[in-house]
């Protein structure tokens, strides 16, 4: 039985309609819809090692990384109610793909819903992408939503 | 990942900046960028820049800065590059001079993709060859190739 599913966002166009896609599947399968995100202290920490920032100015951006996360979070849980779908959100700290194999670690979860995956120009890269990473970890199946038009008209269908 | 082939343009790039300091430098830098379209208001931009700086020095070392800034006065992400070849004076932390300097704006919406974006450009500047290769290019097709060249090993 298919009792969790996790979402990952990022606040971007991809991830919103990750989150519709999520949101539509919740409904359908009734189960719970836990949404996360990650504020990303790991690049903060490494543009401060690489002096690329200065500790004010590394505080000042995670400050604003948690408003907006907390933002994108809220607009989230607003759609999932607005289609009767409960929604649990939770803002994390750390590195995003560490992070959200955590959360699905822990929750368990059953379904991993992330936004389309970027192009991947090298091997190297499938290493070191966040998305790339939390789909080769995943301890469950993860479902990665394309076709924006599709999941519009399946979000839209459900009153 | 994301990678800085994904926002420079060879037109936004100064194979020899006349500059022979930092503010100039980022003025020169910004004017490259207006034909973008993407900068709204360029005085602002710089002085946001300029007021970054006051921070702390972006001259990162290995002759390299990367002056950047969150700011309202330009639309999503733009990057610029230039060389110095004569280098100018940034209060470098190790004391050098730069030649090699990267231009980065953001509006504050899009903070994550910029943050991601500074990361790799640091990891590409870690790496002595690629700052060498860099030094020695003959044009901005040049560079591009260089940059394609690392950002795909």
């Amino acid at each position: 039985m298919i009792k969790n599913i996790l979402l990952s966002v990022s606040g971007s166009a991809e991830t919103i309609v990750a989150a519709k896609y999520a949101i539509c599947l919740s409904r359908l399968l009734q189960a719970n819809l836990i949404a996360v995100f990650v504020i990303d202290t790991k690049v903060l920490s490494e543009l401060l090692k690489t002096r690329i920032f200065v500790e004010a100015e590394a505080r000042s951006y995670e400050q604003d990384l948690e408003q907006q996360g907390g933002m994108i979070l809220e607009r989230i849980k607003k759609m999932a109610e607005s289609k009767q779908v409960p929604c649990e959100t939770s803002l994390l700290r750390g590195a995003i793909s560490d992070e959200v194999i955590r959360t699905a670690h822990e929750l368990p979860a059953d379904i991993l819903v992330l936004g389309e995956l970027r192009e991947i120009a090298s091997r190297a890269e499938t290493f070191i992408d966040e998305g790339e990473r939390i789909f080769r970890k995943s301890p469950c199946p993860v479902i990665i939503s394309k076709n924006p038009a599709m999941v519009e008209a399946l979000y839209k269908e459900i009153a | 990942m994301l990678r800085v082939t994904d926002f420079l343009r060879p037109e936004f790039c100064i194979m020899d900046l006349k500059a022979d300091n930092k503010e100039q430098a980022i003025k020169e830098l910004t004017q490259v960028l207006e034909s973008s379209g993407k900068i709204k208001d360029k005085n602002d931009f710089v002085k946001h820049v300029m007021e970054r700086e006051r921070l702390g020095s972006t001259g990162i070392g290995n002759r390299v800065a990367i002056p950047h800034a969150p700011t309202q006065s330009v639309d999503g992400i733009v990057v610029a590059f230039g060389r110095s070849r004569g280098g100018l004076d940034f209060q470098s932390l190790d004391g050098q001079e730069v030649n090699l300097i990267f231009l980065i704006g953001t509006t504050p919406d899009d903070l994550a993709v910029y943050l991601k974006l500074l990361a790799s450009l640091s990891r590409l500047l870690t790496n002595r060859q690629f700052r060498e290769e860099f030094m020695m290019a003959g044009s901005s097709q040049d560079l591009f190739g260089i940059l394609r060249k690392f950002e795909h090993d």
